[in-house]
């Protein structure tokens, strides 16, 4: 496969992060540097240079597995994901840590693979390698509550994926075609195979865009990952969600009321929330509700507009995760009780993060004006108008949080006299790369609208629309100073639906304990009487015939058995980490296996 | 670091005369704007958006609150003990 790519003078874009993130622990210092910048620059361009068409497609038993299929929706998110991973890099080139490149490049490459799938395996695997990757970027805080949400990251994860596998085999076995197609599902309960298909598929994506009841996982572990970690994970796993959402289920009512619940209840858990990073996870699961409710609608222009705001959002939000992070990395604190004060020594900081408030609050000039207000009109062309208002309402709330409430509270408020100063030189120049692109596309918008899937007959300047926003967001800013003291921040944290998860698996314990005991003392001896001693007596009978005949030959294969595993033995430390990372290994060696075949 | 000096410079005063006569002026200007794309009534009140932005608000924080206030806010040992 890699000769046919090299023949046809392009690559994969995902190859770049893959094959190039293997290298990365056998350099050292600026070389080092120098390398993951290149690589992930080269991945860039490598999507500039990118045909549309289906390339890639490889023979795998019997099914036909389609690693590049390239059309106008692949690309535009290939674009982001890839400028995304510059910005990463530069804002991480200084951490000292190999493992946590290594596991940020995984993870971009994975989202990379997710978005040029061309059949439902590939897509799965580069699916569960995003999650197995990016779970290290929670691991290596090295914190005990980050290795426990790092824990319960994953395992919210593996049951999404396991639900999302259940739903290709049954469409598989219903369809006997295993390409990525449009398989929307409608209603709220499947009634057929074939919508039970579509119903397990459509499951398994929103528990990635972190759709309520299934959500809990992304605040629980954004503000548990590493400063540069949760700016990685702010852009990708949701995000990958959406594009898949967008492709195979586009107009499926569900996502409607669901994508406006989401809007709504991630800016209510945002006026509770005390933790910067934490606050702004919420505010993410808000955004994406815009983006779930538009592919509900599925209109071209809601698509095109849930595609432009996924693009901005990731700008804007991994933005904001900097700055906030910068906060954190600087003075080891991201708690709002805790901040104050901070505009005398972060004040370059206190910019770039305001320019992010300024874009996801969707202002005029900056680019979250350009992207949501396309999703929105088109809710209010399609005379929905509850959703029109309650989306309406999501904004005042996002503005009051992101963009005055989180600046606020770190940058005035109350002067804490904490020791601080702007971060180093990378962390910087990235944020100044961010804010530079959501000014520019606030301002310059046409260049993203000629990206989107869809021809575009909107115009987000028009005087009302313009205005209308102002009076928005300026009389929501009246309402935020004359509320400040209702607002002052406490210090606690609120309980979402994983309650139900953490606390119910603490009943189990409870419960299971007695019930042991119960299995080793009774049922342990009912089964001894009635099914071993049979049993015992029966392979008395046929260890006779065994020994005699069986053994000689099997003695030399059980032999070479118990060397292997007393090798293996020592693999097993018993520590999820390290089977994770086996698990990791195996998926690294299997894409490199298939990539390098010819 | 000019801004900021030039911020601090200027009394709250004179900063809250700013803010509310910018208030007074976008409900004064939505009288007379030109409207393309109505979508529904609330497009056709001169000053709806400032009004709905103001009590989106007000509402946002307050029953937020109250939610939190009913038990969703706990310590933040809580999953610990």
């Amino acid at each position: 496969m890699m000769s046919e790519i090299f023949n046809i003078q392009f690559l994969h874009p995902s190859v770049f992060y893959i094959l190039g993130g293997l290298l990365i622990p056998f350099l050292k210092g600026r070389v080092k540097q120098g390398y993951m910048l290149f690589v992930s620059l080269l991945a860039f361009f490598a999507v500039v240079n990118l045909p549309y068409g289906t390339f890639g497609a490889y023979e795998f038993l019997s099914w036909k597995l389609t690693f590049l299929e390239v059309d106008k929706l692949s690309k535009v998110f290939a674009y982001i994901f890839t400028i995304m991973g510059v910005i990463g890099v530069i804002y991480s080139i200084h951490v000292k840590n190999d493992g946590e490149h290594f596991s940020a490049f995984y993870y971009v490459g994975g989202s990379l693979g997710v978005i040029f799938a061309g059949d439902f395996l590939t897509l799965f695997l580069f699916w569960e390698m995003m999650a197995f990757s990016s779970v290290f970027l929670i691991w290596f805080r090295k914190s005990k509550s980050s290795l426990d949400s790092g824990f319960r990251y994953l395992l919210w994860h593996v049951a999404g994926g396991l639900i999302l596998l259940a739903g290709i085999m049954l469409q598989y076995s219903v369809s006997g075609d295993l390409s990525v197609q449009y398989l929307p599902f409608h209603g709220w309960w499947p009634t057929d195979f074939q919508s039970l298909a579509s119903f397990l598929i459509i499951i398994g994506f929103i528990v990635n865009a972190a759709v309520p009841p299934f959500g809990a996982w992304l605040p629980d572990a954004y503000p548990a990952a590493t400063v540069t970690g949760a700016v990685f994970m702010s852009a990708f796993t949701t995000k990958t969600a959406v594009y898949a959402l967008i492709r195979v289920c586009a107009g499926s009512e569900m996502l409607i009321v669901l994508g406006v619940i989401m809007a709504i209840y991630g800016v209510v858990y945002a006026v509770l929330e005390n933790d910067a990073r934490r606050l702004l996870a919420y505010h993410i699961i808000s955004q994406v509700g815009y983006m779930v409710a538009g592919v509900g609608l599925g209109t071209p222009m809601a698509i095109n507009g849930v595609v432009a705001h996924a693009f901005c959002h990731i700008l804007y939000k991994s933005l904001l995760f900097m700055g906030t992070g910068s906060v954190l990395y600087v003075t080891g604190t991201a708690k709002l009780t805790e901040l104050g004060g901070l505009y005398k020594t972060m004040p370059r900081t206190m910019i770039y993060t305001v320019i992010g408030g300024l874009s996801i609050s969707a202002f005029p000039l900056f680019s979250g004006f350009v992207s949501k207000s396309m999703t929105v009109t088109a809710f209010g062309e399609a005379h929905l108008t509850w959703a029109f208002i309650a989306l309406m309402l999501a904004s005042a709330g996002t503005f009051l949080h992101t963009g005055l409430k989180v600046p606020y509270f770190i940058w005035f408020g109350k002067d804490q006299g904490l020791k601080a100063k702007e971060p180093p030189w990378n962390m910087e120049l990235a944020m100044g790369i961010g804010a530079l692109f959501c000014v520019g596309l606030g301002i310059f918008y046409k260049p993203l609208y000629a990206l989107l899937p869809h021809a575009v007959h909107f115009e987000p300047y028009t005087a009302y629309h313009t205005w209308e926003t102002l009076q928005l967001l300026l009389f929501t800013q009246l309402g935020f100073f004359l509320l400040l003291k209702k607002l002052w921040c406490e210090d606690t944290i609120s309980l979402d639906t994983d309650w139900f998860l953490r606390k119910g698996a603490k009943a189990f314990m409870w419960i299971t304990k007695p019930l042991a005991k119960i299995e080793y003392k009774f049922i342990g001896e009912i089964y001894e009487f009635i099914i071993q001693k049979p049993i015992m007596g029966t392979a008395k009978v046929f260890k006779i015939i065994d020994t005699v005949v069986v053994d000689g030959a099997v003695n030399g294969l059980g032999k070479l058995t118990l060397a292997w595993s007393r090798k293996i033995q020592n693999a097993q430390s018993g520590q999820i980490q390290h089977y994770a990372m086996y698990m990791v290994a195996g998926f690294i060696a299997l894409i490199v296996v298939i990539m390098v075949l010819p | 670091m000019k801004l900021l000096d030039l911020i601090q410079v200027l009394s709250t005063k004179t900063i809250k005369k700013i803010a509310y006569s910018v208030l007074v002026l976008l409900i004064a200007v939505d009288f007379i704007i030109p409207r393309h794309e109505i979508h529904f009534f609330g497009d056709k009140i001169p000053g709806f958006w400032s009004l709905f932005g103001f009590i989106a608000c007000v509402l946002i924080i307050i029953v937020s609150k109250w939610i939190g206030h009913m038990g969703l806010m706990k310590d933040e040992n809580y999953y610990d003990e």
